[in-house]
């Protein structure tokens, strides 16, 4: 029965829409995505820390993972990578090799995001130099039955759908809940987790336990009601300049790097992002 | 005699289970004085750099006389105990220790870029020397200070 349930099913690649790439949109996504947070290269490899060779120890309570070289080298990269596999692994959590991904990769809320979208950033991957760095194995305790595990996970975990645009709101403010829910992936941090590890989906962005133990993820709700920012203008400088200009809370606990992904993106993104947070009481 | 005795003892039994603020939480309640200081400094300096106010030298001099006025001790700031106070709660975290070597690099960032923040003369220096004043303030709080709500 375990065995039945926990079979990764991946999608089949003519569920795929035709596509034309769109490396601009895909390099707008990367960033929104915060792919390089977590996949560049170590200290001490060597390599230029600014890319996504891959390689930093990411310690989470089941082990320590060692996120893989996005860049498109066809030995140690994903430089042989389909469509359909890159799809897979960014919205199913299914490996290149058909085996389910642990969560700390978030496809969770990946999975929110247009197929379009996931493809252009895969296309703007391929843009990139390729690098050969070849990643350590995860140091995860029996992590083949972990990842079986993970077929079960998805069951409750794992919900799929893409995100609901609500035609009664503007259309930067649907933008901003895209980009808050799918590429965005604040929920993996800013929602606190049910005993099963799920996002506890009753206090969506009500901040909570840090996940790696120490501190606090505060509260994304009611921003300007509890005086954290003072409207949505206030909110989108702050994660355009983050303590450059002062702003002192964008700094700690990870949220630094998200802050200097945001600082990328179009000012009309950022704006999206604050306009919708700013709108949850 | 004996009664005295069973009070004096409930008493101090009672007092045991209570902390007293220590030399722990001074060194804390310092260098918090002093971080508050930076803080209001920014009130001084953003405005500045988002043109709501004109440059004033008076005042940029006046935020680092208070930035000074408190944070004297900073070297002394991070002693090894300094993790926890007896009372009060601390936001550093053990990776300032752990990592001693990351944790210098950083602050020494930040004292250069504050330095040359304090050295210019007039709106162009400023503005070009206050991102990387930013910048310091985020290397530190990036790595090594507690996230809280």
């Amino acid at each position: 029965m375990f065995w039945v349930i926990t079979i990764p099913r991946p999608l089949d690649a003519a569920t795929l829409p035709t596509h034309t790439a769109d490396v601009a949109n895909g390099e707008k996504l990367f960033h929104a995505s915060g792919c390089h947070s977590c996949h560049l290269p170590s200290k001490d490899s060597g390599f230029d820390r600014a890319t996504v060779a891959g390689g930093t120890a990411l310690k989470t309570p089941v082990g320590t993972f060692y996120p893989p070289n996005l860049t498109p080298d066809p030995e140690t990269g994903i430089g042989k990578w389909t469509d359909i596999q890159f799809v897979n692994a960014m919205q199913q959590g299914i490996s290149e090799e058909g085996e389910h991904l642990i969560p700390a990769f978030p496809y969770t809320s990946y999975t929110h995001m247009t197929v379009k979208d996931v493809l252009d950033i895969k296309a703007y991957l391929f843009t990139l130099p390729p690098i050969k760095n070849a990643t350590p194995d995860h140091d995860v305790l029996a992590l083949p039955i972990v990842r079986r595990g993970m077929g079960a996970w998805k069951i409750i975990g794992l919900d799929d759908g893409k995100t609901v645009a609500d035609a009664a709101q503007s259309e930067s403010w649907n933008r901003g809940k895209y980009l808050v829910e799918g590429p965005g992936h604040c929920n993996e941090c800013h929602t606190p987790r049910t005993i099963f590890m799920t996002s506890n989906t009753s206090k969506y962005l009500a901040g909570g336990p840090h996940p790696e133990g120490v501190g606090q993820v505060p509260s994304l709700r009611d921003l300007v009601g509890r005086g954290k920012y003072k409207d949505v203008a206030d909110l989108t400088l702050a994660f355009q300049y983050g303590e450059t200009y002062g702003y002192s809370k964008m700094s700690s606990g990870g949220m630094g790097a998200v802050q200097t992904n945001l600082s990328k993106l179009p000012e009309a993104d950022v704006k999206a992002i604050a306009e919708y947070l700013v709108s949850l009481k | 005699m004996m009664r005295q005795l069973l009070v004096a003892t409930a008493l101090s039994l009672g007092l045991a289970s209570v902390s007293f603020a220590g030399p722990i939480d001074d060194k804390i309640k310092e260098r918090q004085t002093c971080m508050k200081a930076q803080g209001a400094s920014m009130g001084v300096f953003v405005p500045i750099m988002k043109g709501e106010k004109p440059y004033d030298a008076a005042a940029v001099k006046a935020a680092f006389d208070a930035i000074e006025a408190v944070c004297g001790g900073w070297a002394g700031f991070w002693g090894a105990d300094t993790g926890k106070g007896e009372t009060l709660e601390a936001w550093a975290k053990p990776e300032i220790w752990s990592d001693a070597a990351g944790f210098k690099d950083a602050e020494a960032k930040a004292y250069a870029a504050s330095t040359a923040l304090k050295a210019s003369t007039d709106e162009a220096s400023f503005k070009a020397a206050f991102p990387a004043f930013g910048d310091g303030c985020k290397g530190c709080h990036e790595k090594f200070r507690r996230p809280k709500e």
